[in-house]
């Protein structure tokens, strides 16, 4: 596998999900996507860009001790499934010392973090992450 | 209007006028016992299972050849790789189809085999899953199989398939009211089964001690949870005619289902849509209920997909695996024996060619061939095969005729 060094637009062009958690919400019927798509249960095909709120609870999580190797240095990771606003997003949990705190229910923020060095000289990729609201 | 419509759907007349009624047939199988072959890259694992059909066929006209391969893009750097296999078992003159289709590739290699046959194309065409899983270390493997992941949302913030299965096993737990220990019985009786089985990988029996005290890989997901990466090739043919009289194996049904989605966007992560929308086409297909068949193969990557898996193809009622399987009641002996070659967990992981794995053992344990001897003898066997978290799957109605 070659290190990937050099990947601007196919990261560029994710900002608005990643930076922003910018979701779409279908003109017609209202239903909120994230990540976006083209085409709504309804049918329909019109979306506006709907930012998903920056708080809410965690649904379900575990400790990953086994990573993909941009993330050796950084594990174990907590992967958590988190509803913001009734939308379900997967993503990394962090900011928690003892995950035993950690229990579905809790509330949580969404925090701003580098996700990944892309190789040697590559980006360094951001993105959300999610964070307990009282720590942990 | 309505009625002729109706007569015509439930009149046999039609469906002999509308459907060909060629059978196909698995004439020829192969497995090269998964391990890790460090001598062997993929070309040589290929022969090995590939010969190995070709010389039960004799002259069979091979049609076509298709390849369920995962990840040699990204493990051995090579694509367009059915050519390269063909070439070195001196049939390059004969299209070599690569399906990619994760660890599910099988499943839709077998599917568009079949329908090849079916459809007159080719009188018969062999499916090979050929997988080399150890020219990486592992967190570099991880990294491959987080491709099987939604890489955009959840294979770049480091999701993998083993902590998508550790959120279904947590889920379940709560659901039905298992604590980690009943789930534990999955790796044990795989264990004992594999612990009988010459060809598995793991060959070793597990306590519950054992299971509880390895390693946590996505907690509560522990590493004998885990059906272990391997290296290997496995092998079938498909003709539209018996080569023999004896024991001859019958495809009466096949299905495909599919539920792609984001992680966030299911509703549940303990009901694999995708397995019962295949499980159900393959039944119908095959005129039979899930009641009928008495031997399955499930692809238990994780233990929890193993239990998942079982319960929406309809074998098992939704919770209860981890009872059913504790008292003994899907072990050989039973009218239903699930796993009877202890299943991906002892035989291991082939990433995409673990599918022909469970293809070629259930033919075995149908045929009554060793090490299936004691199996007795079963008429109808059904073989499911998944793509990552519900993303595809593929259900295959073997029957024994003759």
């Amino acid at each position: 596998m070659v290190d990937q060094r050099l990947s601007i637009p196919r990261y560029w062009r994710r900002m608005p999900q990643y930076y922003r958690l910018e979701g779409v919400q279908c003109v017609k019927c209202g239903r909120v996507y994230f990540p976006p798509r083209a085409v709504c249960e309804c049918g329909s095909r019109e979306f506006k860009p709907y930012p998903l709120p920056s708080t809410g609870k965690l649904i379900n999580f575990t400790v990953l001790y086994s990573v993909p190797v941009e993330f050796e240095k950084m594990k174990p990771l907590i992967v958590g499934i988190v509803d913001l606003g009734g939308v379900k997003v997967i993503g990394q949990i962090v900011d928690c010392m003892d995950p035993d705190k950690l229990n579905p229910g809790i509330d949580v923020e969404v925090v701003f973090r580098m996700v990944k060095m892309d190789g040697t000289y590559g980006l360094i990729n951001y993105g959300y992450k999610f964070r307990p609201i009282n720590s942990c | 209007m309505t009625i002729f419509r109706e007569y015509l759907k439930t009149s046999h007349l039609w469906q002999l006028l509308v459907f060909n009624t060629t059978e196909v047939y698995i004439v020829a199988h192969s497995l090269v016992p998964g391990s890790r072959h460090y001598e062997k890259g993929l070309k040589e694992l290929f022969a090995e299972a590939f010969l190995k059909v070709l010389d039960q066929v004799g002259n069979a006209n091979l049609g076509a050849i298709y390849v369920a391969n995962a990840f040699s893009e990204v493990l051995q750097d090579q694509s367009v790789l059915g050519a390269y296999l063909m070439d070195y078992v001196g049939l390059r003159r004969i299209p070599a189809i690569r399906i990619e289709s994760g660890d599910g590739s099988s499943g839709i290699a077998v599917l568009e085999a079949y329908n090849m046959v079916k459809a007159g194309i080719y009188d018969c065409v062999a499916v090979v899953g050929v997988e080399k899983m150890h020219d990486v270390i592992n967190v570099k493997l991880n990294k491959a199989l987080s491709t099987i992941t939604d890489y955009e949302y959840e294979g770049f913030f480091g999701v993998t398939p083993a902590a998508q299965a550790a959120m279904a096993m947590k889920e379940y737990m709560i659901k039905y009211g298992y604590d980690y220990e009943d789930l534990a019985i999955w790796p044990i009786k795989m264990h004992e089964r594999g612990s009988k089985n010459p060809l598995a990988y793991m060959k070793k029996q597990a306590t519950l001690k054992d299971v509880l005290e390895s390693e946590v890989v996505a907690d509560p997901l522990r590493l004998y949870d885990v059906a272990p990466a391997v290296d290997g090739s496995a092998a079938v043919v498909l003709c539209n005619k018996p080569l023999k009289s004896d024991a001859v194996i019958r495809i009466d049904g096949i299905g495909v289902g599919a539920y792609g989605t984001y992680t966030g966007q299911r509703d549940s992560l303990t009901e694999l849509y995708s397995v019962r929308d295949a499980a159900n086409m393959a039944l119908r297909m095959a005129h039979v209920s899930i009641s009928d068949v008495s031997l399955a193969e499930v692809h238990d990557t994780y233990s929890i997909l193993g239990m998942l898996a079982l319960e929406s193809t309809g074998l098992v009622r939704p919770g209860e695996t981890p009872r059913l399987l504790s008292a003994g009641t899907l072990d050989v002996g039973n009218k239903l024996v699930i796993n009877a070659s202890g299943g991906l967990k002892s035989m291991g992981f082939p990433g995409g060619a673990s599918g022909m794995y469970e293809l070629a053992l259930m033919v075995m344990e149908l045929m009554n061939v060793k090490p299936f001897e004691s199996l007795g003898r079963a008429e109808l066997g059904i073989v499911q095969d998944m793509a990552g978290f519900d993303l595809v799957s593929t259900s295959i109605v073997l029957r024994r005729v003759g």
